[in-house]
């Protein structure tokens, strides 16, 4: 079995709103997966059902054959899975270089020392382009750089499996392309990467395999060609207020 | 009724009339913080104030404390409204810290400007019905406490009407739970902020004035006040008129058979208790739910 | 508000020779200072010493500690109780209360630090009035008589201690920042959730960082009591030395090593000036001075400071971001 993330039947109630309906969801070994769907189907809740923000109502979770439930977003975070926000969030006074340390300290398998942890961050820097502004404190950095700053911070955990909730929200096309290449240089070593998108184009052209939700229920999956023709699919998006944007400016 | 039923009702009994009180104290406070979102270190010393005022009334022109009431009601709205709009509000928007330590530092001020003014004695207010009590079959009801308890309800039951029935009441919940909306629809906020601190302010000085019947009055009396205020409002839920009176009254009856059972000394160790107890196991309290002035 | 980027730092070695003159210095003092001067410094180390041990939980880490001194009494009461009824030397009974201290944050730190905010805030100092109550009404403490410890046979001996604590607390508060505990607290201070997803785990970094704050708190709870040879409930579990402690943090520059130091200084001989005025304008004028400081320096004089040329408009413009 080379699943790294196993969902089976995942459920999440808030009072009698059902945000998460049942939902399977596997990832394996240095996939990426596209997760889309309009507004309010519930792709943040999986998120952070995934991540141990939010407790599971139902269902089974497991991360490379260990079970999540019941761990702490932090737990769940050593144990290889990275996350990054819609928001950014830094931390805003601590320099861009201590940022991107704080992972690489207290991941499961840490860096020796702190000083080892800053020449890493360094290293990570360079990756995402960041370099010329690591001494700055994150909260002079424009919004794009913060998302670097956030996939860099990701990177720094050393994770299987990363979440990208709409990292290319407000990006121009040439800036997706660049970040589609990010992406995939991140994941030729084998990370896996769960990519919540509303910008199509940039699902579509990285993912192996594209998971539909709606209204909190997976209602396709498949090849992203496959899953564009689907009916069920179109009529999800245009039956809904929400119009799918194919990239910004087109 | 055996000797020891008799006494936990009695005990009951003293526990809801001190509870009245306590929810006077609070209640101001649980306005303070639910809309301005400031929590006011200075409460207790403006309920010492309101006792002050009702003691100089009383010992030099002679006013029943009760009749007393709105004129320290007035005073404290008098104070309340230019500390806020010229003092605390400088500093409204910044961290918790820095409102915590001015109201802090205006504590100090009040107090030793006080002890300063009046002396550290310690002051009462002795009216001839101060003694006195009604027999309620097994139960003495000292007239006193109750007077103070039905002022308490009463001023809740006002405070409460103003807030859900009248404009000024809805400007405030407005501020309260989304102040940039409210900003925008034109309502002036920091005229609304100060006049909710001033009628917070009000309260604790009524507060002071039904304190002053039954307890002892010195400049620094207050802290103890606001722990009272601090561990009602988190008990009954936070911005509640229902939940703070709700909060004081739980508080008192706590208190009073703590007193029972341990002996006075141990009082602040139960009010801390309970506090942490409630803060760990259902920190929205009793009543978070109800109508909240935060949205 | 707190920068964990020192502006203006001075370079490594400059600063390290700096230190040692200033230690030197400060060491050959009382012999050829005054006996006055001599308690004039040993208070203002005192301070020293609350300060930069507050800032470590309560700048630093963004949790403010309103009840730091429950660990100066458990320090008092340990090396009062332990010199007067086991007879044990200064140094052991100190060393006891610095113990216990610690031992005691950790063990109520996992319960208050789940807490934020203004419920943290209120509930330490809930824990301090508790403990207030508790030294009142055992008899192990003396109950609301206090303790009475031995006199010491000269003064300059809580110089040198003090000085220590002072040595001690400022060391910590500049490894704090360069360790791995205190990236964790940084992080858990600027954005909680977002530290959990890059796998620190809060209480336990927060409660130990705590704990340190505790133990700097209960040792210098132990030389007051020695210093004064007379404790009681109300004096030692007394929250002016929290709040003094956090004033003259926020003054000096919160999350800076030396800031709590330099506020304790400036306030402390500021206290002392006017306490020889008059002790009850003292009072008022600490209560009056607390509410100016915090709304005109809410960063600390040292942000006054670096506005350069135009304080009042470094001034105003704070005032603009804090107000309605």
């Amino acid at each position: 079995m080379t699943a790294v993330l196993q969902g089976q039947g995942l459920t999440k109630f808030f009072g009698r709103l059902v945000a998460v309906d049942h939902v399977n969801l596997s990832i394996e070994r240095g996939e990426i997966v596209g997760l889309i769907g309009p507004n309010g189907a519930g792709k943040s809740t999986l998120v952070n059902l995934i991540t141990g923000m939010e407790s599971l109502t139902d269902g089974t979770l497991s991360f490379d054959g260990r079970a999540l439930r019941g761990l702490s977003p932090s737990a769940i975070a050593r144990l290889g899975l990275a996350r990054t926000f819609q928001i950014a969030q830094p931390f805003r006074s601590m320099s861009v270089r201590g940022n991107v340390a704080v992972p690489a300290l207290f991941r499961s398998n840490p860096a020796e020392s702190v000083g080892a942890a800053l020449r890493e961050a360094d290293a990570v820097l360079e990756t995402v382009g960041l370099t010329a502004k690591g001494d700055l404190p994150a909260r002079v950095l424009t919004t794009p750089e913060l998302r670097r700053l956030e996939l860099a911070k990701a990177l720094a955990l050393r994770p299987r499996l990363m979440l990208l909730d709409e990292v290319m929200a407000g990006l121009t096309p040439a800036e997706v392309d660049t970040e589609m290449a990010m992406l995939r240089k991140i994941n030729a070593p084998g990370v896996a990467l769960l990519v919540i998108e509303h910008v199509l184009r940039a699902v579509m052209g990285l993912s192996h395999r594209v998971v539909v939700l709606h209204q909190g229920r997976k209602i396709a999956e498949g090849t992203p060609a496959n899953v564009t023709r689907d009916p069920q699919v179109i009529r999800a998006y245009l039956g809904s207020a929400a119009i799918p944007d194919s990239g910004a400016g087109s | 009724m055996n000797a020891a039923a008799q006494i936990a009702l009695q005990n009951a009994v003293n526990g809801l009339l001190v509870g009245g009180t306590y929810a006077t104290v609070a209640v101001g406070f649980s306005l303070v913080w639910g809309v301005l979102n400031v929590v006011n270190l200075a409460h207790g010393a403006l309920v010492m104030l309101g006792a002050y005022v009702t003691y100089w009334l009383f010992t030099l022109y002679h006013v029943d404390p009760l009749l007393a009431l709105p004129a320290a009601g007035a005073a404290l709205f008098a104070l309340g409204y230019p500390l806020q709009r010229v003092v605390i509000n400088q500093v409204i928007r910044a961290s918790f810290l820095i409102t915590f330590l001015l109201t802090f530092g205006l504590d100090l001020l009040i107090t030793n400007l006080a002890l300063a003014a009046w002396t550290a004695d310690i002051r009462s207010v002795t009216t001839p019905y101060s003694g006195g009590s009604i027999a309620l079959g097994p139960v003495t009801v000292p007239i006193v406490r109750l007077a103070a308890l039905l002022t308490a309800i009463f001023v809740a039951a006002l405070l409460h009407l103003m807030m859900t029935r009248t404009r000024l009441g809805s400007a405030i919940r407005a501020t309260a739970s989304d102040q940039e909306a409210a900003r925008l629809m034109g309502i002036p906020i920091a005229h609304i902020y100060a006049l909710t601190f001033a009628i917070a302010a009000a309260t604790a000085g009524i507060a002071g004035g039904l304190i002053s019947l039954s307890f002892p009055v010195f400049p620094a009396m207050g802290p103890g006040y606001t722990l009272v205020a601090f561990v009602t409002c988190v008990l009954g839920g936070l911005g509640s008129v229902p939940g703070a009176f709700l909060g004081g009254l739980i508080l008192g009856l706590v208190q009073m058979y703590a007193a029972s059972w341990l002996g006075p000394n141990y009082d602040n160790i139960v009010a801390f208790t309970v506090l942490i107890l409630v803060l760990l196991v259902r920190p929205a309290g009793l009543l978070g739910r109800g109508y909240r002035f935060r949205g | 508000m707190i920068t964990a980027i020192r502006r203006h730092a001075l370079p490594g070695r400059s600063a390290g020779v700096l230190a040692v003159l200033a230690l030197g210095a400060a060491l050959a003092f009382p012999a050829v200072a005054s006996t006055y001067y001599i308690r004039l410094a040993t208070g203002i180390f005192m301070f020293g010493v609350l300060a930069s041990g507050w800032n470590l939980i309560g700048g630093y880490t963004g949790y403010p500690d309103f009840g730091a001194a429950a660990f100066l009494g458990i320090g008092a009461y340990t090396t009062g109780i332990l010199m007067v009824r086991a007879h044990a030397p200064f140094a052991a009974a100190l060393l006891a209360g610095g113990v216990l201290s610690i031992v005691t944050a950790l063990g109520i730190g996992v319960v208050l630090l789940r807490l934020r905010g203004h419920y943290f805030a209120i509930a330490t100092l809930g824990f301090m009035i508790v403990l207030r109550q508790l030294a009142a009404n055992l008899e192990l403490t003396g109950g609301g008589s206090g303790i009475n410890l031995p006199g010491a046979s000269t003064f300059t001996g809580f110089y040198y201690w003090m000085l220590a604590a002072l040595a001690l607390a400022v060391a910590a508060g500049i490894a704090l920042p360069r360790s791995r505990v205190g990236y964790a607290v940084a992080a858990i201070r600027e954005n909680q959730d977002a530290a959990q997803v890059l796998g620190i785990a809060p209480l336990r970094y927060k409660v130990l960082v705590y704990a340190a704050s505790a133990f700097f708190f209960g040792i210098v709870g132990g030389i007051y009591a020695y210093w004064f040879t007379f404790i009681d409930p109300p004096t030692v579990f007394n929250v002016d030395f929290t709040i003094q402690a956090a004033v003259m943090t926020l003054f000096g520059g919160p999350g800076t090593a030396l800031g709590p130091l330099a506020g304790a200084v400036v306030l402390k001989s500021l206290d002392t000036v006017l306490t020889n005025i008059s002790v009850f304008l003292h009072n008022v004028f600490f209560g009056a001075l607390v509410c100016l400081l915090v709304i005109f320096a809410p960063r600390g004089l040292a942000e006054i400071v670096r506005g350069g040329a135009s304080i009042a408009e470094t001034i105003r413009e704070q005032l603009r971001e804090s107000r309605i």
